[in-house]
């Protein structure tokens, strides 16, 4: 097996990852944020949300297309993300990585 | 539906990267519009301000921290805290490297404590006393008004009733204007009798003070006349002890000297007057004493009205004044009134010691701040390679310096915190060994640790680190780079700028030490001379109490002298009391007043004013206090009201007014009427004002005989002088028993014994120069060990050229010689600039020298060797250790 770097994302950056990929073609910023609150329950502020992606689109995990403006919007676009292949391959990665680190835990830990 | 307020978010926009922007500003405005609709357009539009102002937030810091790519981070909230990280990276290397040295350390620290904790607790107390504003609302209008009478040299006396009715009655410069003395009552009725200490004021005195009792009412005016001033208004603090704080006792009576008073009202607690009394009560004057304008008992307070000023008040009153002395030219030619503020009347001459304290603390912080600065230049030249690498690698030298200031502002405050408890532990022990006249300053009840003092310490603290860290923190970062990196193995000094800087530090400390130890030599010569001072009697095993017969039981003389002469029966009667006496003013005691004095069938030709001090006294008061006669003879039992008026007077004014001649025989008047008595007698000085002041003339008088100018005033009001060959402290009881014995209702003063009273007089003097000697002490210490240390380190630097001497053949003399030259040198331009300095500020000191003048070359040879002995010591042990350099060692 390939050495595994379970660094190469952050928690948070994988966090937003999965989320977009949950949403699939309607991954903005607005429901990335209303996603992540609704599975973990954790409320993030706004800046973080656009700063991670932002970044991750520069580490070339994300890439990103400004739709047409909208009257919703005061007649501004949206940013949509998806991920490119090296986001799924990283997350991959860090899953194996984070399922070979949880096996035989189960009794340490309990049914978690 | 309308599009969402655009000012927020193009004001917004700015502050987002601009790919970024129309997606951000879309994604806000759709969330605004959404929540508009459900909760409302002010919660939606609070919302939207909010939320723009953190996302601006966000990326501004984003931007200022990490630029773009952003690295990884967690959210945004530790980026915003990025402005405090370089600075919090500077205090945790600084304490890193502080942590790496703690002998370095502990030394800087302890140094900058002692230098300020002392200017802490000092400064504490100077604040107190001289700067922050007396307790009373508007105390700047409050002023003290005395009475000048040039002619005597007295710049401030007490006042004359006459002049001040006068006064109060013309003056228009002036809210309120009152008269005071202190007085003292016997409590009796409420539990045990006490002796209570009180103040008689005018009305209006309270008005003066700005001060409103706290229940019941102020004096009227009426209650100022004799025989309706039967009233009294009770301090809180008293009337908490004596009556358990009980509200029903406004309206009560209460009995002092056996007279009935009634409570009118009690004082707010936060009520403060220098004496500290328990109660106030009128000052009645009868007609007669109204009238009085030779005689000076008064003090005077006013509040001067806010619309004029300090100037125009002063003016208006000394116009006053010399109206007055034109139109009684017999008692006022050369009096007038002088105006000061009461602060300024209360301090006193305590202020130039307080002064001289705070300028000599002063001193030690700057010699602390300089051991410090010799100290971090040491170990700057130890850092200089890790600086020259920084350096090259591009560190800013701007960077550099912000790195070493931040290190010496972490040691600044780190000295400033254990300084403060240096001075907090100070003060408390300052506060026990204060003597009694301190007790009297404001704001000295109060002394402690407070926000004020905490304030100046903190800021003393950064300011000494700005002191001592800039120089070093220059002086290290200017480094020619390539040379220090290559210089390496041939022991880098520093450079010659670093070695001229610590010389010259070392130089400083040396200077600012000297002119400590002259001020603390000067002072210490004076406190020896001044105890040297005989008094001009013995004061040991000698007791003192004041007695003030009330006028009521003894409105004439004879029963005075009988009471006294019943209590001197029964004091000679107890074992261990050897002689007894009265006098009406015993030394030290402050009291006292002058007199014109007449020589029949002759005038004096004296540039002062023919003047002496009367005394009244007992026969037996010359023997009892061991005043030596010089000529002539003594009073006896016979020298009683139907003997020729007789009167012995002191060497002083034999001196004075009869030189070359025998005044024996001579007859002299005092005061008016003129009423002539013989000189019987010449008996010694009694320095009876202080041990600093020079014997006045004075004229004794026996008790029985008449005696006119102030009734029988003088002769009610005297003090027991009692001789003991037994315990000093045991004659209270005794001389207790001996009063009520006589007359039960009579209380008996404070009993004390002369020579506490002539410690007492000095104590002012003797913590002046303990605390000097101490800065003293303290800034030799540090000089010696900066001396100590700059020597250790070049000894250090030079290690390898004295290899190299020795090898080629120098001896050990010659080489410790060569290390004292360069030592000597900074030693004797220490001191040759520190007696430079001295001499210039040692005028500030004039006042408070006895004997000793301000440039007295004794002291500062005196001090200039002491100091050249200890800078030696510091100097000889590093030095030596070069001498047993082995060159071999030194050179590999």
């Amino acid at each position: 097996m390939a050495p595994v770097d379970v660094s190469a994302l952050g928690e948070f950056e994988q966090v937003v990852l999965l989320s977009i990929l949950r949403l699939g073609d309607e991954a903005y910023a607005v429901s990335i944020r209303d996603e992540l609150a609704r599975c973990t329950g954790r409320e993030v502020s706004r800046g973080s949300i656009y700063i991670t992606l932002d970044r991750l689109e520069t580490k070339g995990y994300l890439k990103s297309r400004l739709a047409d403006p909208t009257p919703e919007r005061g007649g501004r676009a949206k940013r949509y993300y998806t991920l490119r292949p090296r986001a799924v391959e990283a997350l991959k990665d860090s899953r194996r990585a984070l399922v070979a680190l949880w096996r035989g835990l189960e009794r340490v830990l309990g049914q978690a | 539906m309308t599009p969402g307020p655009p000012i927020v978010l193009r004001f917004f926009a700015r502050f987002v990267p601009s790919d970024l922007r129309e997606p951000i500003t879309g994604d806000l405005t759709e969330e605004y519009l959404e929540m508009r609709d459900r909760r409302g357009p002010a919660r939606a539009t609070l919302w939207l301000w909010g939320q723009a102002a953190r996302l601006a937030l966000t990326f501004r810091w984003e931007r200022a921290a990490h630029g773009r790519p952003l690295p990884p981070i967690g959210d945004e909230l530790r980026s915003m805290s990025h402005m405090w990280d370089s600075l919090r990276q500077d205090i945790a290397f600084g304490v890193r490297m502080l942590r790496r040295q703690p002998g370095f350390t502990v030394v800087a620290v302890i140094a900058l404590a002692l230098g300020i904790g002392a200017n802490t607790a000092i400064f504490s107390v100077v604040d107190a006393v001289l700067w922050r504003s007396l307790p009373y609302p508007g105390a700047d209008e409050i002023v003290s008004i005395g009475e000048q009478r040039t002619r005597e040299g007295r710049l401030s006396g007490p006042v004359s009733p006459a002049d001040f009715f006068d006064w109060r009655r013309e003056g228009r410069s002036f809210r309120a204007m009152a008269a005071y003395t202190e007085t003292a009552v016997n409590l009796t009725g409420v539990g045990e009798p006490e002796r209570l200490r009180g103040l008689s004021v005018s009305p209006g005195f309270l008005d003066v003070l700005g001060v409103h009792p706290a229940q019941g009412r102020d004096f009227r005016t009426e209650e100022e006349t004799d025989g309706r001033d039967r009233v009294v208004l009770l301090t809180d603090a008293f009337w908490r002890r004596r009556f358990g704080a009980d509200p029903a006792v406004v309206g009560r009576a209460v009995s002092f000297n056996g007279n009935p008073y009634e409570v009118i009202g009690i004082l707010p607690a936060a009520f403060w007057w220098p004496t500290r009394p328990d109660m106030i009560v009128p000052l009645a004057l009868d007609d007669h004493d109204r009238t009085l304008r030779a005689a000076h008992f008064l003090d005077v307070v006013a509040r001067r009205r806010p619309d004029v000023p300090f100037s125009q008040a002063r003016e208006e009153l000394s116009l006053i004044g010399a109206r007055l002395s034109s139109t009684y030219p017999e008692e006022n030619t050369g009096h007038g009134p002088n105006l000061r503020p009461l602060r300024q009347a209360l301090v006193g001459d305590m202020r130039t010691a307080l002064l001289v304290l705070l300028g000599a603390v002063g001193l030690v912080l700057l010699i602390a701040c300089a051991n410090v600065a010799t100290l971090l230049l040491a170990r700057a030249t130890s850092r200089q390679k890790e600086l020259a690498v920084r350096m090259a690698v591009g560190g800013a030298r701007i960077r550099l310096v912000q790195q070493l200031l931040t290190e010496s502002l972490v040691l600044a405050l780190a000295g400033g915190c254990a300084g403060l408890l240096l001075a907090a532990w100070g003060m408390a022990g300052l506060r026990h060994v204060l003597p009694a006249q301190f007790a009297a300053l404001p704001g000295i009840d109060q002394l402690g640790v407070d926000t004020r003092v905490l304030l100046s310490s903190l800021v003393l603290s950064l300011l000494t680190g700005a002191v001592f860290g800039v120089a070093p923190a220059l002086v290290a970062s200017d480094q020619r780079v390539g040379a220090t990196l290559s210089e390496e193995t041939r022991g880098a000094s520093g450079g010659a700028k670093g070695r001229r800087m610590r010389s010259a530090l070392v130089v400083a400390e040396l200077a600012l030490s000297l002119v400590l130890l002259v001020g603390a030599g000067l002072l210490m010569v004076s406190f020896r001379n001044l105890t040297e001072v005989s008094p001009g009697f013995r004061p040991q095993q000698l007791v003192t109490t004041r007695l003030t017969l009330p006028y009521s039981r003894y409105a004439d003389r004879p029963r005075a002298v009988a009471f006294y002469n019943a209590v001197f029966d029964r004091l000679r009667a107890v074992p261990g009391v050897d002689r007894v006496a009265a006098t009406s003013a015993p030394p030290f005691s402050g009291l006292g007043g002058r007199l014109n004095l007449e020589i029949e069938h002759r005038s004096v030709e004296s540039p002062l004013p023919v003047r002496a001090h009367p005394r009244i006294v007992s026969p037996d008061y010359f023997a009892t206090m061991g005043v030596p006669l010089v000529r002539g003879r003594v009073f006896t039992d016979r020298d009683n009201a139907d003997a020729p008026d007789v009167v012995v007077i002191n060497e002083a004014a034999a001196r004075s007014f009869w030189p070359g001649d025998d005044p024996i025989g001579d007859r002299i008047s005092l005061g008016d009427p003129v009423r002539w008595m013989e000189i019987v007698g010449i008996v010694g000085d009694i320095r009876h004002e202080g041990l600093d002041a020079e014997a006045n003339p004075e004229a004794y008088m026996p008790f029985q005989q008449g005696f006119v100018a102030f009734g029988t005033g003088l002769v009610r009001g005297m003090s027991l002088v009692v001789r003991t060959s037994a315990d000093a402290s045991a004659m209270a009881p005794i001389i207790r028993t001996a009063v009520a014995g006589v007359d039960d209702q009579q209380p008996v003063g404070l009993i004390r014994p002369m020579d506490a009273l002539i410690a007492q007089s000095v104590a002012p003097r003797r913590l002046n120069l303990l605390l000097l000697s101490a800065f003293a002490i303290v800034a030799v210490v540090l000089t010696a060990s900066g001396l100590y240390g700059v020597m250790a380190y070049l000894v250090t630097q030079r290690t390898r050229e004295i290899g190299v001497r020795m090898a080629l053949g120098a001896s050990r003399a010659s080489v410790l010689a060569l290390m004292l030259r360069q030592a000597g040198a900074m030693t004797l331009t220490g001191i040759g600039v520190g007696l430079v300095g001295a001499y210039a500020l040692a005028r500030y000191l004039s006042s408070l020298l006895f004997g000793v003048s301000a440039s007295d070359p004794t002291v500062y040879l005196a001090v200039s060797a002491l100091l050249a002995a200890v800078a030696f010591a510091a100097i000889v042990i590093p030095s030596s250790r070069a001498t047993r350099v082995d060159p071999l060692s030194a050179l590999r």
